[in-house]
């Protein structure tokens, strides 16, 4: 796994990341990956919404000229009655949300953050970068203004630095060749 | 360039946030709301309380129509993240979070506001300002520096409107809103005024002038029952009159305040009820120079219907005794027989005093009617009546008044902050 490296990371640690291709998808595996703690958490058991965005994206050489990404927003929420985490990613035709514990949870959000492997190169290098981050739903109310995206909002959330007990993660791989990928088996079809 | 990934999810994702709510995907939205409760340091008010759950009247009506409408309704958190804003703001809290709780019955949740004060803040106000067409400008301004429960103000003041004096001069101010127990307060002023007085005045009571006087004053107040609550203490103030040959006078007073304010909503109407009894014993045991007791009763209801306002303001007086004129009652100012000059109707003020005021609201109109008499204890009362209309917005008003009386009518006109 060479080339591994946690960038901004306040999760608890995730000791063994890495990517898998299932025959149409390039996944993310992070058994140890705990994303549902600190303040999130605390949001969560006070029946708040939180909301992870999440973007996986492909670079064709070290410089990082991007190739392909792809976006998502998990929303999740704790039932204050069952004591079950529920998450949903928006926009997917998903019938029910998924709940269960914390890590059964955390399991499915990054079984789903995929990226279609669609147009690769079998034997081309690549080298994929993935980031999670917990957002302040005002947050995007700041960027998104009733007159449509502020460019000040949009500069001043970029430039501030994730606040101490912030969700925040950016992991970099590779270089990879699908060749090499371990198959997992297929069965959810093709994303993005 | 860290986020810059996030701000290509924002711009390409902007319709899909745009149009969607997060919290419409939360599990809690299911249960229902079983109470509301906001808390702060020292205060604790239930929404579920069916009678007079805010007594002390810290939050506006509106905010808390707000607020106790969220029970019984389905658990909406962005509702809860707005009722949290407004009450941060209304307070000028330093935080307010939420916690959701499970309610005492399954599939039910309570609401906890949590207010974390600012332990320390800084605030200019002007309590008063007016400007009369007969009395000139008057006003009042204070700075108040908070720390935990201590408050601190300097302010300056220049009021002809009040009393029959014009007095200009300091004002200083300590306050302890929790002294042991947040029933009891404790107040300590000190004023240091410049008078200037009236041409008609002047002319009717020249050896009664002063030319300043200073006033100490602690007092404790203490909250008997919640609606209810007494304070009592004491004034010193010394006048120097108006010839400087001549020795400093001193109104050493005992006081005692009862209050009452309460307040009944249903769903269309609001009831406010005020009363208030004042008592200042000057006495000899104080090294007074002077030895009365002034007694002052005031009554005030009002109505509040959407948008109408019906207000019924009653105050009562009576002096008995010497007093000094600062002591003495006055009428035909910016609040009491509003188009009367209060030196056309006694100079020297009186020592009883009967006033009712009569007020209606629409939205930013108002019509009052005013009536009233001053006098003193050995002449006869005479009734005399004004109306006049004006608009209000807030704290700002804008009024005319006139005299309701045989031949020429002068109006009064009014204008100003908080009068």
């Amino acid at each position: 796994m060479a080339g591994l490296a946690l960038g901004v990371s306040r999760l608890r640690a995730a000791t063994s990341l890495s990517v898998s291709f299932d025959g149409d998808n390039l996944r993310v595996g992070a058994p140890n990956l705990h994303f549902l703690t600190g303040k999130p958490l605390e949001r969560l058991k006070d029946a708040a919404t939180v909301t992870f965005l999440s973007q996986v994206t492909l670079f064709s050489d070290k410089q990082g000229t991007v190739f392909k990404r792809a976006t998502e927003r998990l929303v999740v929420s704790y039932d204050l009655w069952e004591e079950k985490f529920s998450v949903t990613i928006p926009g997917r035709g998903q019938r029910k949300p998924f709940t269960g514990g914390a890590t059964q949870v955390e399991e499915w959000a990054l079984d789903n953050l995929a990226i279609s492997a669609m147009g690769m190169a079998p034997e081309k290098p690549f080298w994929l970068r993935f980031d999670l981050r917990a957002v302040d739903r005002r947050e995007v109310a700041e960027v998104m203004g009733e007159s449509g995206l502020s460019l000040s909002g949009l500069i001043d959330l970029l430039s501030r630095k994730p606040s101490a007990g912030e969700t925040s993660l950016t992991a970099n791989f590779g270089p990879f060749r699908l060749i090499d990928l371990p198959r997992t088996p297929s069965g959810r079809g093709r994303i993005g | 360039m860290k986020y810059a990934w996030l701000g290509c999810l924002l711009l390409l994702g902007s319709l899909l946030f745009a149009g969607t709510q997060d919290s419409e995907f939360n599990v809690n939205s299911r249960y229902t709301v079983e109470a509301v409760v906001i808390s702060a340091d020292g205060w604790r008010t239930d929404l579920a309380a069916h009678q007079n759950p805010d007594p002390d009247g810290k939050l506006s009506s509106t905010l808390r129509k707000d607020a106790a409408a969220l029970i019984g309704e389905k658990l909406n958190p962005t509702m809860l993240e707005d009722v949290g804003r407004r009450i941060r703001k209304e307070l000028h809290a330093r935080s307010v979070e939420h916690h959701v709780l499970r309610g005492k019955s399954p599939e039910y949740v309570q609401i906890v506001f949590e207010v974390k004060l600012r332990p320390a803040r800084f605030d200019v106000s002007v309590p008063k300002f007016l400007y009369s067409s007969k009395q000139t400008f008057s006003g009042l301004a204070e700075a108040t520096a908070t720390i935990g429960h201590n408050g601190f103000t300097v302010g300056g003041v220049s009021d002809a409107d009040e009393l029959t004096e014009r007095y200009s001069g300091l004002i200083a101010r300590y306050e302890n809103n929790k002294l042991g127990s947040d029933r009891v307060r404790f107040r300590f002023e000190f004023d240091e005024f410049h008078d200037q007085w009236n041409a008609a005045t002047q002319r009717a009571g020249l050896a009664s002038l002063y030319r300043s006087r200073t006033n100490f004053e602690p007092e404790v107040t203490i909250t008997l029952a919640r609606p209810l609550t007494v304070s009592f203490g004491a004034s010193f103030q010394q006048m120097q009159p108006q010839f400087p040959a001549a020795e400093t006078e001193a109104a050493n007073a005992l006081i005692t305040t009862l209050r009452y304010h309460r307040r009944l909503e249903d769903t269309e109407n609001q009831h406010d009820l005020d009363a208030g009894y004042s008592l200042r014993a000057a006495t000899k045991l104080l090294s007074s120079d002077f030895a009365y007791a002034r007694h002052h009763l005031q009554f005030r209801y009002m109505l509040t219907r959407g948008r109408n306002v019906f207000i019924d303001d009653l105050t009562a007086g009576a002096i008995a005794g010497n007093a000094p004129l600062f002591e003495r009652f006055s009428l035909g100012n910016a609040s009491t027989l509003r188009g009367w000059n209060k030196f056309d109707l006694d100079p020297l003020g009186g020592d009883r005093v009967v006033h009712n005021s009569v007020e209606y609201r629409y939205g930013a109109f108002q019509i009052f009617y005013d009536s009233g008499a001053i006098w003193d204890h050995n002449d006869s009362p005479v009734i005399r009546h004004s109306a006049g209309v004006g608009l209000r917005q807030g704290v700002f008003s804008l009024a005319v008044a006139f005299p309701i009386r045989e031949g020429h009518i002068d109006p009064i006109f009014m204008v100003g902050m908080n009068y």
